[in-house]
């Protein structure tokens, strides 16, 4: 977990196929309320730039992006 | 309710799709009855809401009221129907219970599309707003991803390098090559992946070993669009990746393995400066020009192999795997005598990417699959879509079929010989 953002909700999307990544991470918001932060976990590079495109058309914010050896986190504001 | 005006404009819609062939097909029908075990939704729940004909003639009598025949008869077409919201509840069951598949086409005497004539379901139910909204939501975000692409270039590159590791396990690289190149202005083939690592890991591993000039794709393959049944999303969509291609000047464009984009791409990319082709003839190819070189050894059990709908009985790719699975094994079994007639997975038409939504109807309207995978007694079951590949995943836990689902690509890379 990012140090700086409190998380309301993880999702683990290691792994998964295409393109369940994005469903289920559009599904999952709806389950935190506005204003909140999930925190979605994905093996995939192209969550990279699938999960940007994703939440400027959904009207959400990525807050914060990690990436490290085993895992790329995403940081997710609910805004819509 | 509905007025006039929405009326309307889903009629223009309807219109917009009537060309030759689908007046052709909404006007010949007999009911002869042929179709009726032809569809693996009828073959596996038995209603005859899910019988091809039917369907059909969900949309059929909406043409029937609004639009002139031209002079035929119509022996099949029932009662002529007016477009209410109650037709589209029945458009969207009759849409969304067609995985697209055409075998029902290949049993009708007169070749008739049921897949097309649910593109106008799907049209309208657009029109409507009564479509999934996850699969517009997936266009979009596609659709997205093509305007706004240089911001995401860096993190994906970056992105791609925790694979390489892997993507070298399969097969070593001589110095000076790189694992996963991407943005190569040049290069002979432009492999078009999903975004799961999955897709690019024995693809690449494949490419290299092969001594391929490639590069890889920003984009993902696959057509949100086309499962949505919207054609102008559909050529957006396709349209970044035509782009790309002649940004790189590359010579071939290689779908991975997602029958749906390879389909797509195929037909309706056009005269283009490069060729087409979907991962599987690049393969074959490969073979039989002994670039590579694989390791019988490295499959242990009776493979059968599910033929995509979208690659083998709607594009024509059906020999190809069955040239490689020679390669890897001496014990492949059919599916079926004739390719053409194999059973849909029952995940196509966008059900699988509805996800849970869709699991129990995708579960109980393919059991005829399953029978036909049992039957063969193979342990491994490959396929070369991922849409079928996750589908048949389902079927193998729901049904326990206790087989390993698996891809070509990631059976082909598992077992290349490095001399
Ligand atoms: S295209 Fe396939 S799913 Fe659709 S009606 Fe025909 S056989 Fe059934
Ligand atoms: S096989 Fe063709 S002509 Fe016969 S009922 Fe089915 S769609 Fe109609």
């Amino acid at each position: 977990m990012s140090d700086d953002i409190k998380v309301d909700k993880v999702f683990d999307l290691k792994g998964l196929p295409c393109p369940m990544p994005v469903v289920k991470v559009s599904k999952g918001i709806k389950e935190v309320e506005i204003g909140q932060v999930i925190e979605a976990q994905s093996t995939d590079p192209g969550s990279l730039t699938d999960f940007p495109a994703w939440a400027r058309t959904s009207g959400n914010e990525i807050l914060k992006t990690e990436q490290d050896d085993d895992v790329i986190k995403f940081y997710i504001k609910r805004n819509a | 309710m509905m007025d006039e005006k929405t009326r309307d404009d889903l009629l223009k819609l309807f219109e917009s799709k009537l060309n030759e062939a689908m007046r052709l097909y909404l006007e010949t029908c007999t009911r002869c009855g042929v179709c009726t075990e032809a569809c693996h939704v009828h073959a596996s729940m038995g209603q005859v809401k899910y019988i091809a004909a039917y369907r059909a003639e969900i949309v059929r009598r909406l043409y029937k009221k609004y639009f002139k025949g031209r002079g035929k008869i119509w022996p099949s077409v029932g009662e002529a129907r007016e477009l209410s919201a109650m037709a589209l509840d029945e458009l969207y069951e009759a849409a969304y219970s067609c995985t697209g598949c055409r075998r029902c086409m290949v049993y009708c005497p007169f070749g008739i599309d049921t897949q097309m004539l649910m593109s106008i379901a799907k049209l309208l139910l657009v029109g409507a707003e009564m479509e999934p909204e996850i699969l517009t939501l997936l266009a979009d975000t596609s659709i997205e991803k093509g305007k706004s692409i240089d911001l995401f270039k860096e993190s994906f590159m970056q992105g791609l390098k925790r694979l390489e590791d892997e993507v070298v396990s399969k097969w070593k690289l001589e110095a000076g090559e790189t694992a996963i190149p991407v943005d190569v202005e040049g290069a002979d083939l432009l492999y078009v992946a999903l975004a799961g690592a999955h897709s690019i890991i024995p693809a690449a591993a494949i490419f290299n070993a092969a001594k391929e000039n490639w590069t890889l794709s920003f984009f993902e393959a696959v057509n949100f669009g086309a499962f949505v049944g919207d054609p102008t999303k559909t050529k957006l969509i396709l349209d970044r990746i035509v782009s790309e291609a002649k940004r790189l000047k590359v010579k071939e464009v290689c779908i991975c393995e997602c029958g749906t984009a390879y389909r797509v791409m195929k037909q309706l990319t056009g005269k283009q400066p490069f060729k087409v082709s979907s991962i599987t003839e690049v393969h074959a190819r490969y073979i039989r020009e002994g670039r590579i070189k694989l390791d019988k050894t490295m499959v242990d059990g009776a493979v059968t192999y599910h033929d995509p709908c979208q690659i083998a009985r709607n594009a024509g790719v059906i020999d190809e795997p069955r040239y490689i699975l020679q390669h890897l094994t001496d014990d492949y079994r059919e599916l079926t005598d004739e390719p053409r007639y194999n059973w849909c997975c029952g995940g196509g038409g966008g059900l699988v990417a509805m996800g849970e939504d869709t699991l129990d109807f995708r579960m109980k309207s393919a059991s005829v699959k399953v029978d036909q995978v049992n039957a063969t007694g193979a342990t491994i079951l490959a396929t070369a879509c991922e849409n079928c590949h996750a589908q048949l995943s389902n079927l193998n836990d729901h049904y326990k079929m206790g087989v390993d689902v698996r891809f070509l690509s990631s059976m082909i890379a598992d077992a290349l010989i490095q001399s």
